[in-house]
């Protein structure tokens, strides 16, 4: 009987090129990369036909949830002078100073709570309550009590979350969402400044739901500080909705 | 490509030692290239998200009534936005996509037609609803719903506008061959159309809209998009007057 002889055969497969690609892959994705911020409110931004991008810099988001609260983003130019931290610092200066003009009870940050603030993407805690805010970035752990109590989740009755708003007309008392904004045009960033006056450095992100009250209200005090242009943040319309 | 030939003492023929291989799996290393390229994929943004831009009137208080912009009464379209109630007063969420149910109603003109009790027989205000268009076997879309109306007044100016649309696309603007002919081509397409908005000897409307506290954000949104779809040049977002309240009452508890 003959035996049929099976040629043993090495299953080994080269993984060299594989590699080489996966590499390439991560690479363009490392690079490419802007990573999703941290937001204190997830938003659901209605459809919209216009196909005008949202800039990349220079710009302040103007974040409200379903309730009506409101958060800021600062986005500043991309050169060194003007960095986002610097800016921030500066705003935090500013705002303290406006809103000890027109408050008995002073407000007054430290070096390292200035620090802290400028680190922060979005922010939005009552003047009155910033300093005991700020203050727990020094904490280990502290990041994560901050992101808590900005999202208010934080099991703490008196910290309250989302910049005071209210309807105000009257440009001579502003509330602190106005000065917040009228704070952000008056930094050091000219760039930033002039994308606010042509409407483009204002954006207001919604979620679809929210009433057009709490919308018209943002919208209303933005007016009363002469930031009659702004623009909407929208999603993408799907063909056919 | 993962392997390496030795060949130890080639030369001398009395070396019993194989020609050996060195190969390097490189297996694992994929799987971790791969684990960390599905990080970054979800990580990332990139889709950004569009803007819409919008303007809005100053809230100061003109003193000079003359000083204001009045739109004609035979211009002007008035379109007011409402969230449909459940029975009870919440608002109707549509169970398929999750969004606020929105009612649209509109009036032309002065509301309640200019007089002094705009309820009953003289209120002007009827009721819309946002529409896609209806597609019909020969591919020809035709508007239905609010745009048919804001289309409707705004015949000329679309009329134009087709007409840029066509010229556009057989290369009166310039050859659509090449990536940089195209891009030309759109540029003064986008001109063109921008001066046909503006015209001043085309019959355009005014639009003003409005909404009660209680519609949606999204449902604003669709109103500004309305606008854009049908080449409106001149609208603005302006708070709702007690005779819009009136009116819209009015209208739903005859419609009830």
């Amino acid at each position: 009987m003959g035996r049929v002889k099976i040629a043993r055969k090495s299953t080994f497969i080269d993984m060299t090129a594989m590699s080489d690609v996966t590499v390439l892959l991560l690479t363009f994705f490392m690079l490419t990369s802007t990573f999703l911020s941290k937001e204190p409110a997830t938003v659901v931004t209605p459809p919209s036909v216009s196909q005008e991008k949202v800039q990349e810099t220079n710009y302040v988001q103007v974040l409200v949830n379903p309730e009506g609260k409101v958060w800021l983003t600062m986005h500043n130019d991309t050169s060194q002078d003007y960095s986002n931290e610097k800016m921030k610092a500066a705003l935090l200066d500013k705002v303290a100073e406006e809103y000890n003009r027109t408050h008995t009870k002073k407000i007054q940050f430290t070096a390292l709570q200035k620090q802290a603030f400028s680190k922060l993407g979005s922010f939005g805690v009552p003047l009155s309550q910033m300093g005991e805010f700020l203050d727990l970035a020094q904490l280990p752990e502290g990041q994560t009590a901050m992101d808590k109590w900005l999202m208010g989740e934080d099991n703490n009755p008196n910290h309250r979350t989302g910049i005071p708003i209210n309807w105000n007309s009257n440009e001579d008392t502003p509330n602190e969402f106005q000065l917040w904004m009228k704070a952000m045009r008056q930094t050091d960033n000219q760039n930033l400044a002039d994308k606010i006056k042509d409407g483009t450095g204002v954006a207001i992100k919604a979620d679809q739901n929210t009433a057009f009250e709490k919308i018209h209200m943002v919208m209303d005090n933005l007016q009363t500080i002469h930031m009659n242009k702004f623009t909407l943040l929208t999603a993408l319309k799907a063909e056919g909705e | 490509m993962a392997e390496v030939a030795q060949n130890n003492g080639g030369g001398k023929g009395k070396s019993h030692q194989k020609k050996m291989q060195i190969r390097v799996d490189f297996t694992p290393m994929v799987d971790m290239n791969m684990l960390l390229i599905t990080f970054f994929m979800l990580c990332t943004t990139m889709i950004k998200s569009q803007t819409l831009n919008i303007s809005l009137p100053s809230n100061e208080k003109v003193d000079n009534v003359e000083n204001m912009s009045q739109a004609s009464e035979e211009d002007a379209v008035t379109i007011i936005l409402d969230a449909r109630l459940k029975r009870g007063s919440l608002t109707d969420i549509d169970s398929v996509n999750g969004k606020v149910v929105n009612e649209v109603y509109y009036y032309f003109g002065k509301p309640g037609n200019g007089s002094e009790n705009p309820t009953g027989e003289n209120n002007n205000l009827q009721k819309s609803e946002f529409l896609t268009d209806e597609i019909n076997a020969a591919g020809v879309p035709t508007a239905r719903g609010i745009r048919q109306i804001i289309q409707q007044r705004n015949k000329e100016v679309l009329a134009e506008i087709t007409k840029l649309k066509e010229k556009y696309q057989k290369g009166g603007f310039g050859s659509l061959e090449t990536k940089d002919g195209r891009e030309k081509a759109q540029a003064a397409y986008d001109e063109a159309a921008k001066k046909v908005r503006r015209s001043e000897n085309l019959k355009k409307p005014v639009i003003i809209i409005k909404s009660t506290p209680r519609a949606s954000y999204g449902g604003l949104v669709e109103v500004l998009d309305e606008m854009q779809i049908n080449s409106i040049s001149i609208y603005q977002v302006d708070n709702m007057t007690k005779v819009d309240s009136v009116m819209l009452i009015d209208y739903q508890n005859r419609h009830r």
